[in-house]
């Protein structure tokens, strides 16, 4: 860290003036963003205080939808579900992505072939991919054969069918998709580490834990806030593979915040709830996000 | 009614406005956004009608392009089909109808939707294309109304369902179709016997819908169509316990439902029945599409079985065909392209190139004469009563609730009591709001 | 896994040639092996559609989709190409995608280059804000973006996807771009002061080509996600002739009954251009180009 310091010193100083053009640099992307996000946006919070069926008039009810939540099972399931879902989702592809990224970030041969491999399901159709999980779940699917050939027959399952095992079942095609995704953040991450840092460290004789305690992880702090950031934003947003495979059952027990508010929009046409839920997805990664970031950039300072 | 139409479109552009804007700007912004809307791009102003289309299958996609092919070689207006698939076309029908420029005309089906739209003020009135129609049944009349008095739909085929099995099975097997609840019980048991599922499902992943159709037809044999009708526009309740009792029969059949049932979804299930891994599978005459061409003939089907004599029989007979958006620029072209739809030859060719199982709803159009065919259309036609589907009779946004809770059934049958308490709860919440 | 790598490397000790060879023989072996095996897993699924995709349709209907083929077809491909629309969708997704990730990929490298570099006011507060507008669900977007490009009369074109798209990317392009740029040291930025360069030479000269891993790597990404996109697609289009391929995919299912065996098809063509992508911009983002290369 000490190699880090001085130049960021001097930094500071040298940041004190800022150019006119900059702004512009700021502005431009702010304004474009703002436009299709913010002012969207805006219109959704103020649709969550109405009732609205996407087509007549939206009627004001002040905070009601929001009250409504305490009171509705099922968006308890789907909260539940969303925080068992951020946990695994969340936790596995961000420890997976960067176990993949370490074993495959030396240059050597094969290993193009390798991260090729990992990467192909994020640029698979959905479509596609959520009917072969299905095929895969099926009640004489892959699964279940495999589980018969080892002799495991009696843990047979119809996986997706099953409320208690439907969102596990998911979760899988859900990290499936991920891990390339997760993988491809970190190895530019490691990519960007200086390799001197390694080799001073060689001469000290540090085993390679120690390299990675002290040299690698330290390193890679900017892009786990991005990772984390992805995390949560797609742990939050995960909606696509569930709905395509599920859409939320059997009897919303694989339901998370996510399909129920795109359920609740398109199917039921009630927008108004469904931007209410927007809303505390929005307010969750948030919080979460907000805390971590200022407390990274604090530590930055 | 010309100055009726005009003042509900100008209603129905003010709510355009606040509902694209969410009511966040003064009001002049508002009326400085209206009026962009009403002057905003007519791309599609150079006299071809547009189709927007949710028969995204292969065949249905080749008919109804073939069909639009022949509007135009009339020489008349021109139509170019627009088809997306049905799942995107349901969740933007809304905002297809609102748009500034909509397209012209629309596939879909009769139901609460649609009138829900035409009291908007969203469809366009086809009353003279009706009087051109000739003699459409008064079953089809009622259906295309938008309750008000005004025709809003041309309907063009309509389908029915049954109990599909395979001829050839039934005879390996030694069984029958059954002409009554005891004799189709009977046949259940003996297929169980022989180690075949006897009641395939197909309700797994995305289509838990089918689990409808037992619903709805137990509802329909015992409490009849009427009550039936109530109880999906929301005048009746699902605690109730004339709808408790219908789950009776349905616990009865339930040990044969094939035990995959929740899990293979419905195309899945069609090849299972095929296959002869299951005996029967209460559907449309949609799921042929699914099969092979060499099993089309090896198909038939029996009716659903009479519960209560004393009941008017009622079928399900779900009826599709075409309206048009109340703020189309080609009101003419629109409305001779219903023309053309509703007549017998139109809809000899679209079934000619479709699949062939659904029926023309011009009496005066021939299907496609298969014995099968010729089958549903004599059940259909003995009908007192005809429904047409839980999401079409009720409402798209109920139809999740009715997944939620008969799927729950199919699972954990003694736990009724609750399941339609919640489903109750559920249903609630869509018709209030 | 994460003992393999750095331990390959470093011989701390210095054994025997012999000794030392065979090790490492042990040890490539090693890393095939799992490397080998994760990646044959990965690809299982994939396997299935390939095969899925050169089946007929009757042998599916007739066997399941989970049987082993019984026959082999190609058929499957050309009618996704031609009936499905395959080869224009694709050509609409390309005459999005590309000039999407491009002008994404500048605004937010300028955003970033401004915020991470210069003492902007509340740059902090500018990063936070942008990266936002990423954690709405977009779903609840949907409607009043679909008013909002009818309002300024781009509904239905592919102009008004472009645009939506890159409005929505910025935010985390954004983020995930300062992030890197921050940790760039900064002795060759002083450098180039001192030499008289203005903010513009300095982003396009020094900090851009330095961004490069995280920019390739983001480039890779921001193309898999616009190339893949569907809910803006059918937000802001109507219009089958201008629907991009993953909408276009979604068209071949039928609202009953799919041909599954063109779907398979048609998503294996679809994934063509991003898997290209994906390899050609790889070689940047590892070819080595680290920070430290430069110091």
């Amino acid at each position: 860290m000490a190699v880090l310091n001085a130049p960021a010193v001097r930094r500071r100083r040298a940041m004190r003036r800022v150019p006119p053009v900059l702004l512009l640099f700021v502005l431009v992307p702010v304004v474009v963003e703002g436009f299709w996000v913010f002012w969207p946006a805006l219109q959704g919070f103020y649709l969550s205080l109405t009732n609205w069926d996407g087509v007549s008039a939206p009627s004001f009810v002040g905070l009601g939808n929001y009250a409504e939540m305490l009171s509705d099972d099922i968006f308890g399931t789907a909260a539940l579900n969303t925080v068992i879902w951020i946990v695994l989702f969340g936790g596995i592809s961000a420890a997976g992505g960067l176990g993949l990224a370490l074993l495959l970030n030396r240059e050597r041969r094969g290993v193009g072939f390798y991260r090729a491999a990992l990467f192909t399901p994020v640029v698979f159709s959905l479509v596609a991919t959520s009917l072969i999980w299905q095929v895969i779940y099926q009640p004489d699917g892959v699964v279940n054969k495999l589980l018969a050939a080892v002799g495991l027959g009696s843990w047979q399952h119809s996986w997706l069918a099953d409320p208690q095992t439907a969102l596990y079942a998911v979760l899988i095609p859900a990290l499936w998709r991920q891990l390339g995704y997760v993988m491809v953040l970190y190895l530019a991450g490691l990519k960007g580490i200086d390799p001197a840092l390694y080799e001073a460290a060689k001469l000290d004789g540090a085993t390679s834990v120690q390299q990675f305690r002290h040299i690698t992880w330290p390193q890679l702090r900017s892009v786990n806030s991005v990772v984390l950031s992805v995390i949560i934003i797609d742990s939050l947003r995960s909606f696509d593979v569930v709905w395509s495979m599920t859409k939320g059952g059997p009897y919303h027990s694989s339901e998370l915040l996510s399909t129920y508010m795109y359920a609740t929009a398109f199917q039921s046409l009630r927008l108004g709830y469904a931007s209410a839920l927007a809303v505390v997805i929005f307010v969750l990664a948030f919080g979460v996000i907000v805390t971590y970031l200022v407390r990274a950039f604090r530590e930055d300072q | 009614m010309t100055s009726a139409a005009g003042l509900s479109r100008r209603h129905f552009l003010r709510n355009t406005g606040l509902a694209g804007l969410g009511v966040l700007g003064s009001s002049s912004f508002l009326a400085a956004c209206a009026t962009s809307v009403s002057s905003g791009p007519v791309k599609q102003a150079a006299g071809a009608v547009t189709v927007q289309s949710n028969l995204s299958s292969p065949q249905a996609k080749v008919a109804i392009e073939a069909l639009a092919k022949a509007f135009g070689d009339k020489g008349g207006a021109q139509a170019t089909v627009n088809t997306v698939a049905s799942e995107t076309f349901r969740t933007q029908l809304p905002s297809y109808l609102t748009a500034a420029n909509p397209p012209d005309s629309y596939t879909w089906y009769p139901g609460s939707l649609l009138s829900g739209y035409a009291r908007k003020g969203l469809l366009l009135d086809v009353g003279d294309v009706w009087q051109t129609m000739g003699n459409y049944s008064q079953a089809f009349r009622t259906l295309s109304g938008d309750g008000a008095g005004h025709q809003v739909f041309v309907p063009t085929t309509y389908y029915w369902w049954g109990f599909f099995y395979r001829k050839s099975n039934f005879a390996k097997w030694g069984v029958q179709p059954p002409k009554s609840w005891s004799e189709f019980l009977t046949l259940c048991e003996t297929l169980k016997g022989k180690g075949i599922a006897p009641i395939g499902l197909g309700a797994g992943g995305t289509t838990p819908w089918t689990a409808s159709a037992w619903f709805d037809y137990l509802n329909i044999r015992i409490n009849g169509a009427p009550f039936h009708r109530q109880l999906l526009a929301g005048q009746q309740r699902f605690d109730d316990p004339k709808v408790k009792r219908i789950f009776d029969p349905w616990r009865q059949a339930l040990p044969y439902f094939d035990p995959n049932g929740t899990a293979l979804a419905f195309q899945d299930a069609t090849t299972v029945l095929l296959q002869g891994r299951t005996g029967m599978v209460l559907t449309g005459t949609f799921f042929a599409d699914a099969a092979p061409k060499d099993a089309l003939d090896d198909l038939d089907f029996f009716q659903f079985p009479i519960l209560d004599p004393s009941v008017p029989t009622a079928e399900e007979g779900p009826t599709d065909g075409f309206f048009a958006s109340a703020r189309t620029p080609h009101v003419a072209e629109v409305k001779e392209w219903f023309k053309y739809v509703a007549t017998a030859e139109s809809q000899e060719l679209y079934i000619k190139n479709s699949s062939g199982t659904v029926l023309p709803a011009n009496p005066a159009a021939k299907d496609s004469g298969t014995p099968l065919v010729q089958k549903g259309r004599k059940m259909l036609a003995d009908a007192k009563e005809l429904t047409q589907f839980f999401n079409r009779d009720s409402s798209d946004a109920l139809q999740p609730t009715a997944d939620a809770a008969l799927i729950r059934f199919i699972q954990k049958p003694n736990e009724l009591d609750s399941i339609l308490a919640d489903w109750q709860t559920a249903a609630q919440k869509v018709w209030l709001s | 896994m994460t003992t393999t790598k750095p331990a390959a490397t470093v011989p701390v000790v210095r054994p025997a040639p012999a000794r030392r060879s065979r090790r490492r023989q042990a040890r490539t072996f090693g890393f095939h092996l799992t490397a080998g095996g994760l990646a044959v897993l990965w690809l299982l699924p994939i396997a299935l559609v390939l095969t899925t995709s050169v089946r007929s349709f009757s042998d599916i209907a007739s066997n399941g989709l989970g049987a082993l083929p019984g026959s082999f077809d190609l058929g499957s491909f050309g009618e996704a190409w031609g009936v499905g629309g395959g080869g224009h969708a694709m050509l609409n997704s390309l005459v999005v995608t590309i000039p999407t990730v491009l002008l994404s990929l500048l605004l937010a490298a300028a955003a970033a280059f401004a915020l991470s570099r210069y003492r902007i006011p509340f740059r902090r507060t500018i990063i936070l804000v942008m990266l936002s507008g990423n954690l709405l669900p977009p779903q609840i977007l949907l409607v009043p973006v679909a008013k909002l490009s009818e309002l300024l009369g781009i509904y239905d074109t592919l102009t008004a996807l472009v645009i939506v798209q890159v409005g929505f990317g910025l935010g985390f392009y954004t983020f995930v771009l300062q992030g890197f740029m921050r940790s760039i040291p900064d002795e060759l930025q002083q450098a180039a002061v001192i030499d008289g360069a203005g903010p513009v030479q300095i982003f396009w000269r020094i900090i851009l080509p330095m961004t490069r891993p995280a920019l390739a790597a983001l480039g890779a990404l921001a193309f898999t996600w616009t190339f893949n996109d569907l809910l803006w697609s059918i937000t802001v289009l109507r219009t089958e002739t201008v629907m991009p391929v993953t909408p276009a995919l979604l068209g071949l299912q039928g609202q009953y009954v799919s041909n599954w065996n063109v779907i398979a098809a048609g998503s294996v063509i679809a994934a063509v251009p991003t898997v290209l992508v994906f390899l050609r911009f790889q070689k940047h983002f590892i070819s080595g180009l680290a920070i430290g290369a430069i110091k």
